[in-house]
Protein backbone atom coordinates (compact mmCIF):
# COMPACT_ATOMS: atom_id res chain seq x y z
CA UNK A 1 0.00 0.00 0.00
CA UNK A 2 0.97 3.11 -0.72
CA UNK A 3 1.65 5.75 2.11
CA UNK A 4 1.77 9.29 1.71
CA UNK A 5 4.69 10.96 3.74
CA UNK A 6 3.68 14.90 3.91
CA UNK A 7 7.10 15.46 5.14
CA UNK A 8 8.69 14.23 2.38
CA UNK A 9 6.66 16.27 -0.10
CA UNK A 10 7.13 19.10 1.78
CA UNK A 11 10.98 18.68 1.61
CA UNK A 12 10.99 18.13 -2.02
CA UNK A 13 9.06 21.27 -2.22
CA UNK A 14 11.25 23.16 0.08
CA UNK A 15 14.03 22.43 -2.50
CA UNK A 16 12.49 23.03 -5.66
CA UNK A 17 9.15 24.70 -5.44
CA UNK A 18 8.62 24.02 -9.22
CA UNK A 19 7.55 20.61 -8.61
CA UNK A 20 4.18 22.16 -7.74
CA UNK A 21 3.69 23.60 -11.02
CA UNK A 22 3.28 20.10 -12.44
CA UNK A 23 -0.21 19.20 -14.11
CA UNK A 24 0.66 15.76 -15.55
CA UNK A 25 0.39 17.01 -19.43
CA UNK A 26 3.34 13.60 -20.33
CA UNK A 27 5.11 15.54 -21.84
CA UNK A 28 8.01 14.89 -20.19
CA UNK A 29 7.21 11.07 -20.83
CA UNK A 30 6.57 11.52 -24.50
CA UNK A 31 10.10 13.20 -25.36
CA UNK A 32 11.87 10.59 -22.78
CA UNK A 33 14.28 8.30 -24.89
CA UNK A 34 13.95 5.98 -22.06
CA UNK A 35 10.62 6.03 -21.78
CA UNK A 36 10.38 5.20 -25.57
CA UNK A 37 12.74 2.33 -25.96
CA UNK A 38 11.08 0.62 -22.08
CA UNK A 39 7.57 1.24 -23.60
CA UNK A 40 7.09 3.54 -20.50
CA UNK A 41 8.55 1.30 -17.76
CA UNK A 42 10.64 4.28 -16.78
CA UNK A 43 8.37 6.90 -16.87
CA UNK A 44 9.01 10.25 -16.00
CA UNK A 45 5.76 11.86 -15.31
CA UNK A 46 4.90 9.23 -12.84
CA UNK A 47 8.33 9.56 -10.48
CA UNK A 48 7.35 13.63 -10.20
CA UNK A 49 3.19 12.56 -9.82
CA UNK A 50 4.78 10.13 -6.69
CA UNK A 51 6.93 13.05 -5.70
CA UNK A 52 3.61 15.72 -5.17
CA UNK A 53 1.66 12.69 -4.02
CA UNK A 54 4.52 12.43 -0.92
CA UNK A 55 4.87 8.49 -1.90
CA UNK A 56 8.82 8.28 -0.19
CA UNK A 57 8.18 4.73 -0.21
CA UNK A 58 7.72 4.26 -3.89
CA UNK A 59 9.99 6.79 -4.78
CA UNK A 60 12.89 5.61 -2.55
CA UNK A 61 12.90 2.21 -1.19
CA UNK A 62 10.27 0.08 -3.80
CA UNK A 63 11.80 3.03 -6.87
CA UNK A 64 9.04 2.23 -9.02
CA UNK A 65 9.87 4.07 -11.28
CA UNK A 66 13.49 2.92 -11.34
CA UNK A 67 15.10 6.72 -11.36
CA UNK A 68 18.34 5.47 -11.96
CA UNK A 69 17.37 5.20 -15.21
CA UNK A 70 17.26 8.57 -16.39
CA UNK A 71 19.80 9.27 -18.88
CA UNK A 72 19.96 12.71 -17.65
CA UNK A 73 19.56 14.00 -21.31
CA UNK A 74 17.99 16.75 -19.79
CA UNK A 75 14.80 17.13 -22.98
CA UNK A 76 12.10 16.75 -20.22
CA UNK A 77 13.56 19.73 -18.63
CA UNK A 78 13.64 21.82 -21.74
CA UNK A 79 10.06 20.10 -23.08
CA UNK A 80 8.12 20.92 -19.86
CA UNK A 81 5.72 23.72 -20.69
CA UNK A 82 5.41 24.47 -16.90
CA UNK A 83 9.06 24.74 -16.58
CA UNK A 84 9.29 21.99 -13.61
CA UNK A 85 12.76 21.31 -13.49
CA UNK A 86 12.81 17.66 -13.75
CA UNK A 87 16.16 16.52 -13.29
CA UNK A 88 16.55 18.33 -10.26
CA UNK A 89 13.86 16.73 -8.50
CA UNK A 90 14.97 13.38 -9.52
CA UNK A 91 18.61 14.65 -8.62
CA UNK A 92 16.95 14.83 -4.84
CA UNK A 93 15.42 11.68 -5.31
CA UNK A 94 18.61 9.65 -5.81
CA UNK A 95 20.47 11.91 -3.42
CA UNK A 96 18.07 10.60 -0.72
CA UNK A 97 17.95 6.87 -1.92
CA UNK A 98 22.10 7.25 -1.70
CA UNK A 99 21.79 8.26 1.87
CA UNK A 100 19.72 5.19 2.44
CA UNK A 101 22.33 3.02 1.00
CA UNK A 102 19.65 2.32 -2.49
CA UNK A 103 22.01 3.00 -5.51
CA UNK A 104 23.82 1.02 -8.07
CA UNK A 105 26.82 -0.39 -7.31
CA UNK A 106 28.77 1.51 -10.37
CA UNK A 107 28.68 4.73 -8.94
CA UNK A 108 29.91 3.24 -5.66
CA UNK A 109 33.18 2.49 -7.74
CA UNK A 110 33.47 6.30 -9.12
CA UNK A 111 32.90 7.82 -5.86
CA UNK A 112 35.53 5.20 -3.71
CA UNK A 113 38.07 6.55 -6.41
CA UNK A 114 37.13 10.35 -5.73
CA UNK A 115 37.47 9.65 -2.14
CA UNK A 116 40.69 7.57 -2.50
CA UNK A 117 42.82 9.64 -5.26
CA UNK A 118 40.79 12.85 -5.68
CA UNK A 119 39.96 12.39 -8.80
CA UNK A 120 37.60 9.78 -11.10
CA UNK A 121 40.51 7.75 -12.40
CA UNK A 122 43.38 7.60 -11.11
CA UNK A 123 46.81 7.70 -13.87
CA UNK A 124 47.46 4.16 -14.61
CA UNK A 125 52.06 3.84 -15.56
CA UNK A 126 50.81 3.01 -19.36
CA UNK A 127 48.46 5.93 -19.29
CA UNK A 128 51.70 7.93 -18.17
CA UNK A 129 53.76 6.34 -21.02
CA UNK A 130 51.21 7.11 -23.36
CA UNK A 131 51.34 10.82 -22.43
CA UNK A 132 54.96 11.62 -22.48
CA UNK A 133 54.79 9.87 -25.67
CA UNK A 134 52.25 11.95 -27.35
CA UNK A 135 54.13 15.22 -25.73
CA UNK A 136 51.87 15.86 -22.79
CA UNK A 137 52.58 17.06 -19.64
CA UNK A 138 52.61 15.55 -16.50
CA UNK A 139 49.48 16.72 -14.33
CA UNK A 140 49.32 17.29 -10.75
CA UNK A 141 45.94 16.73 -9.17
CA UNK A 142 44.63 18.22 -5.81
CA UNK A 143 46.18 17.09 -2.82
CA UNK A 144 44.36 13.96 -1.62
CA UNK A 145 43.69 15.46 1.76
CA UNK A 146 42.57 18.30 1.07
CA UNK A 147 39.77 16.64 -1.07
CA UNK A 148 39.07 13.88 2.11
CA UNK A 149 38.61 16.67 4.14
CA UNK A 150 35.68 18.48 2.08
CA UNK A 151 34.30 14.72 1.80
CA UNK A 152 34.51 14.67 5.30
CA UNK A 153 32.44 17.60 5.89
CA UNK A 154 29.94 16.88 3.58
CA UNK A 155 29.66 13.18 4.71
CA UNK A 156 30.16 11.69 2.03
CA UNK A 157 32.61 9.77 3.01
CA UNK A 158 30.28 7.61 5.35
CA UNK A 159 27.57 6.96 2.54
CA UNK A 160 30.17 5.62 -0.21
CA UNK A 161 31.75 3.55 2.42
CA UNK A 162 28.97 1.94 2.98
CA UNK A 163 28.23 1.21 -0.51
CA UNK A 164 24.96 0.45 -2.76
CA UNK A 165 23.05 -1.94 -3.68
CA UNK B 1 43.51 35.46 -25.85
CA UNK B 2 44.32 32.75 -22.93
CA UNK B 3 42.25 30.15 -20.17
CA UNK B 4 42.66 27.99 -17.73
CA UNK B 5 42.68 24.71 -18.98
CA UNK B 6 40.51 22.39 -16.83
CA UNK B 7 41.54 18.34 -18.12
CA UNK B 8 39.18 16.23 -15.83
CA UNK B 9 39.30 12.73 -15.59
CA UNK B 10 38.22 11.11 -18.63
CA UNK B 11 40.24 12.39 -21.51
CA UNK B 12 43.68 13.04 -19.40
CA UNK B 13 43.44 9.85 -17.89
CA UNK B 14 42.09 7.32 -20.02
CA UNK B 15 41.80 9.10 -23.82
CA UNK B 16 45.09 11.00 -23.94
CA UNK B 17 45.06 11.21 -27.59
CA UNK B 18 41.71 13.19 -27.85
CA UNK B 19 44.00 15.80 -25.28
CA UNK B 20 46.71 16.23 -27.63
CA UNK B 21 45.10 17.24 -30.67
CA UNK B 22 42.95 19.68 -28.65
CA UNK B 23 46.40 21.31 -27.66
CA UNK B 24 47.77 21.34 -30.87
CA UNK B 25 44.68 23.14 -32.37
CA UNK B 26 44.83 25.68 -30.06
CA UNK B 27 48.18 26.00 -30.34
CA UNK B 28 47.90 26.51 -33.62
CA UNK B 29 44.93 29.02 -33.53
CA UNK B 30 47.45 31.07 -30.73
CA UNK B 31 45.25 30.44 -28.30
CA UNK B 32 46.52 29.64 -25.11
CA UNK B 33 46.20 27.10 -22.43
CA UNK B 34 47.16 27.37 -19.22
CA UNK B 35 47.47 24.41 -17.23
CA UNK B 36 46.09 24.66 -13.01
CA UNK B 37 47.77 22.75 -10.60
CA UNK B 38 45.30 21.12 -8.00
CA UNK B 39 41.72 20.27 -9.94
CA UNK B 40 39.94 17.18 -8.22
CA UNK B 41 37.30 15.41 -10.78
CA UNK B 42 34.88 17.90 -11.68
CA UNK B 43 32.85 15.67 -10.75
CA UNK B 44 31.00 13.67 -12.96
CA UNK B 45 27.16 15.25 -13.31
CA UNK B 46 26.54 11.58 -14.66
CA UNK B 47 28.08 10.38 -11.39
CA UNK B 48 28.40 12.61 -8.36
CA UNK B 49 25.68 14.81 -8.94
CA UNK B 50 23.14 12.22 -8.91
CA UNK B 51 24.49 10.69 -5.90
CA UNK B 52 25.23 13.55 -3.83
CA UNK B 53 24.56 17.09 -5.02
CA UNK B 54 26.17 18.96 -2.46
CA UNK B 55 29.42 17.36 -2.72
CA UNK B 56 29.19 18.03 -6.60
CA UNK B 57 29.06 21.36 -4.95
CA UNK B 58 31.38 21.51 -3.09
CA UNK B 59 34.28 19.67 -5.08
CA UNK B 60 33.29 21.74 -8.48
CA UNK B 61 33.60 24.97 -6.43
CA UNK B 62 37.25 24.09 -5.15
CA UNK B 63 38.15 23.56 -8.63
CA UNK B 64 36.57 26.90 -10.04
CA UNK B 65 38.25 29.23 -6.69
CA UNK B 66 41.20 27.56 -8.20
CA UNK B 67 41.61 29.50 -11.54
CA UNK B 68 42.44 32.85 -11.73
CA UNK B 69 42.75 33.72 -15.50
CA UNK B 70 40.96 36.90 -16.92
CA UNK B 71 39.56 34.21 -20.12
CA UNK B 72 38.04 31.88 -17.80
CA UNK B 73 38.16 28.13 -17.48
CA UNK B 74 38.01 26.44 -20.74
CA UNK B 75 37.28 22.34 -20.83
CA UNK B 76 37.55 19.52 -23.93
CA UNK B 77 34.96 17.63 -21.75
CA UNK B 78 30.90 18.62 -22.15
CA UNK B 79 30.66 16.92 -18.58
CA UNK B 80 32.85 19.09 -16.45
CA UNK B 81 31.80 22.08 -18.47
CA UNK B 82 28.24 21.09 -17.47
CA UNK B 83 29.53 21.00 -13.64
CA UNK B 84 31.34 24.20 -13.67
CA UNK B 85 28.30 26.08 -15.33
CA UNK B 86 26.50 23.99 -12.80
CA UNK B 87 28.43 25.23 -10.26
CA UNK B 88 28.13 28.72 -11.16
CA UNK B 89 24.45 28.41 -11.81
CA UNK B 90 23.45 26.95 -8.37
CA UNK B 91 25.74 29.41 -6.84
CA UNK B 92 24.51 32.57 -8.33
CA UNK B 93 20.65 31.27 -8.39
CA UNK B 94 20.58 30.74 -4.71
CA UNK B 95 22.38 32.87 -1.69
CA UNK B 96 22.06 30.51 0.82
CA UNK B 97 23.73 27.97 -1.97
CA UNK B 98 26.71 30.18 -1.82
CA UNK B 99 27.13 30.06 1.71
CA UNK B 100 26.74 26.54 2.22
CA UNK B 101 29.40 26.14 -0.45
CA UNK B 102 31.85 28.30 1.01
CA UNK B 103 31.21 27.14 4.72
CA UNK B 104 32.62 23.72 3.05
CA UNK B 105 35.60 25.40 1.66
CA UNK B 106 36.70 27.31 4.28
CA UNK B 107 37.49 24.20 6.06
CA UNK B 108 40.49 24.18 3.39
CA UNK B 109 41.28 27.50 3.42
CA UNK B 110 39.52 28.69 0.33
CA UNK B 111 36.85 31.00 -1.03
CA UNK B 112 33.93 30.85 -4.20
CA UNK B 113 32.33 34.39 -5.71
CA UNK B 114 30.48 32.31 -8.36
CA UNK B 115 32.41 34.66 -10.62
CA UNK B 116 34.98 31.87 -13.54
CA UNK B 117 33.37 32.42 -16.61
CA UNK B 118 33.31 28.83 -18.12
CA UNK B 119 33.33 27.47 -21.54
CA UNK B 120 33.45 24.66 -23.87
CA UNK B 121 36.36 23.92 -26.45
CA UNK B 122 33.88 23.74 -28.92
CA UNK B 123 32.63 26.86 -28.26
CA UNK B 124 36.01 28.99 -28.37
CA UNK B 125 36.26 26.92 -31.75
CA UNK B 126 33.16 28.45 -32.85
CA UNK B 127 33.83 32.28 -31.69
CA UNK B 128 36.86 32.43 -33.50
CA UNK B 129 35.43 30.48 -36.84
CA UNK B 130 37.06 32.77 -39.49
CA UNK B 131 40.82 32.12 -37.75
CA UNK B 132 40.12 28.16 -38.24
CA UNK B 133 38.68 28.45 -41.95
CA UNK B 134 42.04 30.24 -41.97
CA UNK B 135 44.04 27.77 -40.98
CA UNK B 136 42.86 25.04 -43.24
CA UNK B 137 45.55 23.30 -44.95
CA UNK B 138 43.97 19.63 -46.11
CA UNK B 139 39.83 20.54 -46.61
CA UNK B 140 38.46 17.36 -45.41
CA UNK B 141 36.48 16.54 -48.90
CA UNK B 142 34.82 13.52 -48.92
CA UNK B 143 34.06 13.56 -45.33
CA UNK B 144 30.16 12.43 -44.72
CA UNK B 145 30.10 13.39 -40.82
CA UNK B 146 27.40 12.87 -38.57
CA UNK B 147 27.42 15.14 -36.07
CA UNK B 148 26.80 13.55 -32.22
CA UNK B 149 26.04 16.72 -30.18
CA UNK B 150 25.60 14.74 -26.98
CA UNK B 151 22.88 16.14 -24.39
CA UNK B 152 25.55 18.07 -21.94
CA UNK B 153 27.31 20.49 -24.82
CA UNK B 154 23.47 21.77 -24.76
CA UNK B 155 21.15 21.28 -21.70
CA UNK B 156 19.59 22.46 -19.64
CA UNK B 157 19.58 25.51 -21.51
CA UNK B 158 19.51 27.85 -18.44
CA UNK B 159 22.43 26.60 -17.11
CA UNK B 160 24.96 26.06 -20.91
CA UNK B 161 23.74 28.87 -22.23
CA UNK B 162 24.97 27.59 -25.34
CA UNK B 163 23.56 27.04 -28.99
CA UNK B 164 19.72 25.99 -29.15
CA UNK B 165 18.86 22.58 -27.51
CA UNK B 166 16.96 21.44 -29.66
CA UNK B 167 18.17 23.48 -33.19
CA UNK B 168 21.78 23.71 -32.47
CA UNK B 169 24.42 25.03 -35.31
CA UNK B 170 27.94 25.47 -33.97
CA UNK B 171 28.91 21.48 -34.45
CA UNK B 172 27.66 21.47 -38.43
CA UNK B 173 29.03 24.95 -39.29
CA UNK B 174 32.78 24.29 -37.66
CA UNK B 175 32.70 20.86 -39.38
CA UNK B 176 31.43 22.74 -42.43
CA UNK B 177 34.05 25.28 -42.11
CA UNK B 178 36.91 21.90 -42.18
CA UNK B 179 35.27 21.55 -45.49
CA UNK B 180 33.71 18.10 -44.55
CA UNK B 181 29.84 18.21 -45.07
CA UNK B 182 27.44 17.17 -42.26
CA UNK B 183 25.41 14.84 -43.27
CA UNK B 184 21.54 15.17 -41.32
CA UNK B 185 20.29 12.08 -39.49
CA UNK B 186 17.24 10.82 -38.04
CA UNK B 187 17.89 11.17 -33.66
CA UNK B 188 20.55 13.55 -34.42
CA UNK B 189 19.69 15.03 -31.33
CA UNK B 190 18.55 12.01 -29.14
CA UNK B 191 21.18 10.80 -25.85
CA UNK B 192 23.93 8.40 -26.87
CA UNK B 193 23.07 6.08 -23.56
CA UNK B 194 26.29 6.42 -22.19
CA UNK B 195 24.90 7.43 -18.50
CA UNK B 196 22.88 4.46 -18.41
CA UNK B 197 25.88 2.37 -18.12
CA UNK B 198 25.88 2.63 -14.64
CA UNK B 199 22.51 1.20 -14.05
CA UNK B 200 21.45 -0.91 -17.09
CA UNK B 201 24.16 -1.97 -19.61
CA UNK B 202 21.42 -3.52 -21.96
CA UNK B 203 19.73 -0.22 -22.37
CA UNK B 204 22.64 1.77 -22.54
CA UNK B 205 23.53 -0.40 -25.64
CA UNK B 206 20.46 -0.23 -27.37
CA UNK B 207 20.20 3.63 -27.13
CA UNK B 208 23.94 3.66 -29.04
CA UNK B 209 22.43 0.68 -31.27
CA UNK B 210 19.26 2.63 -32.60
CA UNK B 211 21.69 5.79 -33.13
CA UNK B 212 24.38 3.94 -34.77
CA UNK B 213 21.61 2.40 -36.82
CA UNK B 214 20.35 6.14 -37.98
CA UNK B 215 24.23 7.24 -38.94
CA UNK B 216 24.42 3.97 -40.90
CA UNK B 217 21.29 4.46 -42.65
CA UNK B 218 22.05 8.05 -43.78
CA UNK B 219 24.84 7.72 -45.50
CA UNK B 220 27.96 9.34 -42.66
CA UNK B 221 31.31 7.75 -42.96
CA UNK B 222 32.11 9.02 -39.77
CA UNK B 223 30.70 10.83 -36.45
CA UNK B 224 32.33 13.58 -34.49
CA UNK B 225 31.59 13.67 -30.90
CA UNK B 226 32.57 16.92 -28.19
CA UNK B 227 32.44 14.99 -25.41
CA UNK B 228 34.09 11.82 -24.17
CA UNK B 229 31.44 10.03 -22.45
CA UNK B 230 29.26 9.88 -26.23
CA UNK B 231 33.16 8.78 -28.01
CA UNK B 232 33.54 6.03 -25.74
CA UNK B 233 29.93 4.71 -25.70
CA UNK B 234 30.62 4.77 -29.79
CA UNK B 235 33.92 3.74 -30.03
CA UNK B 236 33.57 0.82 -27.26
CA UNK B 237 30.68 -0.45 -28.06
CA UNK B 238 30.25 -1.15 -32.11
CA UNK B 239 32.45 -3.95 -31.49
CA UNK B 240 30.19 -5.94 -29.10
CA UNK B 241 26.98 -4.96 -30.94
CA UNK B 242 28.33 -6.33 -34.01
CA UNK B 243 29.16 -9.61 -31.86
CA UNK B 244 25.83 -9.65 -30.33
CA UNK B 245 23.55 -8.47 -32.80
CA UNK B 246 24.81 -9.32 -35.78
CA UNK B 247 25.26 -6.03 -37.12
CA UNK B 248 28.27 -4.51 -39.00
CA UNK B 249 28.96 -1.32 -37.34
CA UNK B 250 32.45 0.03 -38.60
CA UNK B 251 32.28 4.09 -37.95
CA UNK B 252 35.43 5.75 -37.38
CA UNK B 253 34.60 8.25 -34.35
CA UNK B 254 36.54 11.18 -34.24
CA UNK B 255 36.60 14.07 -31.31
CA UNK B 256 35.85 17.21 -33.11
CA UNK B 257 39.46 18.57 -32.19
CA UNK B 258 41.01 15.17 -33.67
CA UNK B 259 39.05 16.36 -37.68
CA UNK B 260 40.24 19.80 -36.85
CA UNK B 261 43.64 18.67 -36.25
CA UNK B 262 43.60 16.97 -39.31
CA UNK B 263 41.95 19.87 -41.66
CA UNK B 264 45.24 21.56 -39.70
CA UNK B 265 47.67 19.64 -41.63
CA UNK B 266 48.85 17.57 -38.47
CA UNK B 267 49.80 13.78 -39.04
CA UNK B 268 47.43 11.07 -37.80
CA UNK B 269 50.53 9.40 -36.12
CA UNK B 270 51.34 12.48 -34.24
CA UNK B 271 47.59 12.90 -32.57
CA UNK B 272 47.48 9.07 -31.65
CA UNK B 273 45.15 8.27 -34.35
CA UNK B 274 46.45 4.12 -34.21
CA UNK B 275 44.75 4.49 -30.50
CA UNK B 276 41.37 4.39 -32.16
CA UNK B 277 39.81 1.03 -31.82
CA UNK B 278 37.88 1.92 -34.71
CA UNK B 279 40.88 3.15 -37.31
CA UNK B 280 39.94 5.91 -39.80
CA UNK B 281 42.67 4.35 -42.16
CA UNK B 282 39.99 2.89 -45.19
CA UNK B 283 37.61 6.09 -44.80
CA UNK B 284 41.28 7.93 -45.35
CA UNK B 285 41.74 5.97 -48.53
CA UNK B 286 38.31 5.89 -49.82
CA UNK B 287 37.54 9.41 -49.88
CA UNK B 288 41.41 10.18 -51.03
CA UNK B 289 42.63 12.08 -48.09
CA UNK B 290 46.08 12.19 -48.08
CA UNK B 291 47.73 11.70 -44.32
Amino acid sequence: MSVINFEFRNEVLKHNASLSYCYQCSTCSGGCPVALITEGKYNPRKIIEEAILGLQEKLVNEQDPNPWLCSTCQKCVELCPQKVELTEIFTLIKNQCFEKGKFPEAFSAQGQAVLEFGIAIPYSKAIISRREKLGLPSINTAPVEEIQTLLKETKFDKNITRGGD
Amino acid sequence: MSYDLFLGCVIPARLPYLEASARKVFEKLGIILKDVDGFSCCPDPTGIELIDHKTWLALGARNLSLCNNNGGVISFCSGCVETLKGVNYFINKDITVKKEVNKYLQKVGKVYEGNTAVKHFAEVLYENLDKVKETVEKPLEGFKVAVHYGCHYLRPSEIIEWDDPFEPVTVDEIVEALGAESVDYDLKLECCGNPLDKSDKDLSLQMIDNKLDAIQKAGANCVVVVCPACYQQYEFNQRELNKKNGTEYNLPIFYLSELVALAFGFKPQELGLNFHRVRPNALFENVGFKV
